[in-house]
């Protein structure tokens, strides 16, 4: 195209005012390059540098009788110490992100679907109360739950005047309000894109099963799906990812048998003396446990074309 | 799909014309399609004609399901098929968009619908029907992967494997090129001789209505105006929207003055002209329109005989003369008749001698000429 109009312009003598067009391809190169300056620019000073000097933490060895000073080093004891005595929350992690990300999928789907094809004019209003949470800080919101969900408060009180609890029962401090956090703090995420796949989707395309015999749920099955499975991917991963670092709902609505490898990380890196290195291992534990997962996931379930 | 096989297998089977009777559809006040009866014979290629919004998609989707009608009725042969849903009826679509699958292959596209019927070879189905709109060495692609032109043997593949009583073809060359255009029509009306299937063809370009269809409808504000063979159509308009729609008609806005003969008399100021009566659109007397085609008048230098009187016009003045290879077409503003165009063949070299502002007049075959009530 440019090629095209380079040629056209010198061939017919209609040149832009500024004189001749440049060369396309040298153009085209430098500014490629000068686009990607600022975004390199940021990664190296706000990703490569920390990431590195992360690493180096990790991997520095502790002077003995002196807690809280290290040298370099190039010892792997953390990492032993990471894998081995926070275990059980590693896989609290994982369980609690997957089981988050699964209740956010379920919930979030059917949103999504209506958002994109049954809202009509209800459309934005119901896009703004997705969004609208957003406008208040997300650990204000996680204590108000704290508040809601407590021992004393409504929602307890009502489950016990029912006897759907028993009077011993409570939400607080228990996995399972950790797992009510996560997806609720991280819904909007899973909405959104799979909401944005959905309206993407050539309602036309939808018809087409229909019209060759598939009826709604099949349809549903082989044709709606598979056409959002992109936004399924992205939402899913936007809330697994965050939800498995997350220590704030683990902090504000678990206990101690909750606790998160978030948790470990911000209480070794805040209030244990010579915790560095063992926080920076685990830090890179779990984003080589993450990284691994997402592969694997991406491999089975993203499709070239449609990501 | 299991709930629902026992009552879609009786509209699954239906067989026979497909025919519409009294159907309406409203959109809240607005009606899209008003009160249209028509039948197609089973086996024929139906071509439904009309401009942008009068209605075409519409129909098509209440006869594919996708749409319900707010009255009247749609059966094909004597099962009534009002009220089933899309999967039900043994109707195809191939959409304007395509609407191919995007997360299968092309195989996997065309394989969808037998599947979904319970086939017993999908797979050989779908190759079968590849070959037959000769796509086989594509099968395994996504549909993004493929030309337009080759999209569009996909959706026809798609909806063809199935056998469907009716194929609704809601205007699948839209997209496509002049040349693959008119490869594409070919291959359509083989395919349609072969497997001999009723087609229903939507479009605006009435050269691909007229050589394709056995029947073309036209259609204006969601009714159909006139319909029969195509060459009937052309030759016998029997609204102004039809002769000025289908090609283009030189046209002259009179009153029945009498008859004369087998003709009727339309008078305009000093001009007369005469119309077969049996070429005239039924109604009664008072006003009428001459109508007569650009390429069955003559433009002569000098007045025409008397023999021609009530066949000819003039004299006028030409404005334009454009040769375009094998034909000229003149432009005449006739004074109190307006503008008409005449198209002559170039069969004879020395034809051309008139210019721009030379005075002229018009004849033609009396027979030829056609009368619409306005
Ligand atoms: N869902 C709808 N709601 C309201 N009006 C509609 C709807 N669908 C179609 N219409 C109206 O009905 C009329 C007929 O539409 P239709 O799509 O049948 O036209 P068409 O003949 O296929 O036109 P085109 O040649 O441009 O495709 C149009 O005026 C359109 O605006
Ligand atoms: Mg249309």
């Amino acid at each position: 195209m440019t090629a095209l109009a380079h040629i056209g312009s010198t061939g017919a003598g209609a040149q832009t005012p500024g004189g001749p067009a440049p060369e396309p391809t040298k153009k085209g190169g430098i500014t490629a390059y000068l686009l990607l300056l600022p975004g390199v620019l940021w990664l190296l000073v706000f990703f490569v540098a920390p990431m590195a000097q992360l690493a180096a933490v990790s991997l520095q060895s502790q002077f003995p009788g002196y807690p809280g000073y290290y040298y370099r080093d190039v010892n792997f004891g953390s990492y032993v110490t990471a894998m081995t005595e926070y275990l059980p929350q590693f896989g609290r992690s994982l369980l609690f992100a997957g089981s988050a990300t699964l209740l956010a999928f379920v919930l979030a789907y059917p949103l999504a679907y209506a958002m994109a094809f049954k809202a009509g004019k209800w459309r934005g209003l119901m896009m703004i109360c997705v969004i609208a949470p957003f406008f208040t800080s997300f650990i204000l919101r996680t204590i108000a739950w704290r508040q809601i969900l407590a021992d004393e408060g409504p929602v307890v009180g009502a489950l016990k005047w029912l006897h759907v609890m028993p009077s011993s029962g409570r939400i607080t401090e228990t996995g399972f309000a950790v797992v009510a956090g996560l997806t609720y703090n991280f819904l909007p995420f899973m909405v959104l894109p799979i909401y944005a796949s959905l309206e993407r989707a050539d309602p036309k395309i939808i018809e087409a099963g229909g019209d060759l015999y598939a009826n709604g749920l099949t349809t549903f099955r082989r044709v709606t799906l598979p056409m959002s499975m992109p936004g399924v991917l992205a939402g899913t991963l936007l809330t697994f990812i965050p939800a498995a670092g997350d220590y704030v709902n683990a902090e504000l609505l678990g206990s101690d048998s909750t606790k998160m490898v978030g948790n470990v990380i911000e209480s070794q890196f805040f209030k244990v003396l010579g915790g560095f290195p063992v926080a920076a291992a685990l830090s890179f534990t779990l984003m080589a446990v993450i990284l691994a997962l997402v592969f694997v996931y991406v491999r089975r379930y993203g499709t070239e074309e449609l990501l | 799909m299991g709930i629902f096989s026992k009552s879609s297998g009786a509209f699954r089977d239906a067989k026979g014309d497909l025919i519409l009777e009294n159907v309406t559809k409203s959109f809240a006040t607005f009606t899209a399609v008003d009160d249209l009866s028509l039948t197609v014979p089973r086996g024929s290629f139906f071509a439904l004609l009309g401009p942008s919004g009068c209605g075409k998609t519409t129909t098509l989707r209440m006869v594919a399901g996708l749409e319900q009608p707010t009255a009247g009725r749609i059966k094909i042969g004597s099962t009534d098929l009002t009220g089933s849903r899309p999967y039900e009826r043994p109707v195809n679509t191939v959409f304007q968009s395509y609407a191919l699958f995007p997360h299968l292959t092309v195989r996997d596209n065309v394989a969808f619908g037998p599947k979904r019927r319970g086939s017993a070879d999908p797979v050989g189905e779908a190759n079968t029907t590849l070959e037959l709109v000769q796509l086989s060495h594509l099968a395994d692609r996504k549909p993004t992967q493929l030309s337009g032109g080759q999209q569009q043997r996909v959706a026809v593949a798609r909806a063809l494997v199935n056998h469907p009583e009716v194929l609704l073809l809601d205007e699948p060359l839209g997209a496509l090129d002049l040349k693959l255009r008119r490869e594409m029509q070919v291959e359509l009306k083989r395919i349609q001789m072969e497997v001999g299937l009723t087609f229903v063809h939507v479009t605006h370009d009435q050269e691909e209505a007229m050589t394709m269809a056995d029947t073309v409808a036209v259609m204006n504000l969601g009714k159909i105006e006139q319909m029969g063979a195509p060459e009937v159509l052309y030759d016998l308009p029997r609204t102004k929207f039809v002769a000025n729609f289908l090609g283009q008609s030189n046209m002259l806005h009179g009153t029945v003055q009498g008859i004369d003969g087998d003709f009727t008399v339309i008078g305009a100021g000093d001009h007369k002209v005469k119309v077969r009566t049996s070429r005239m659109a039924p109604g009664e007397g008072g006003e009428a329109i001459f109508g007569i085609r650009p390429e069955k008048t003559r433009v002569h230098d000098e007045a025409p005989s008397a023999t021609l009187a009530g066949a000819s016009l003039g004299p006028g003045t030409l404005l334009d003369v454009s040769f375009t290879g094998v034909a000229t077409q003149y432009l005449v503003d006739v004074p109190g008749v307006g503008r008409w165009a005449v198209y002559e063949q170039n069969l004879d070299l020395d034809r051309i001698s008139n210019k721009p502002g030379d005075q002229v007049w018009i004849s033609w075959n009396p027979g030829h000429a056609f009368g619409v009530r306005s």
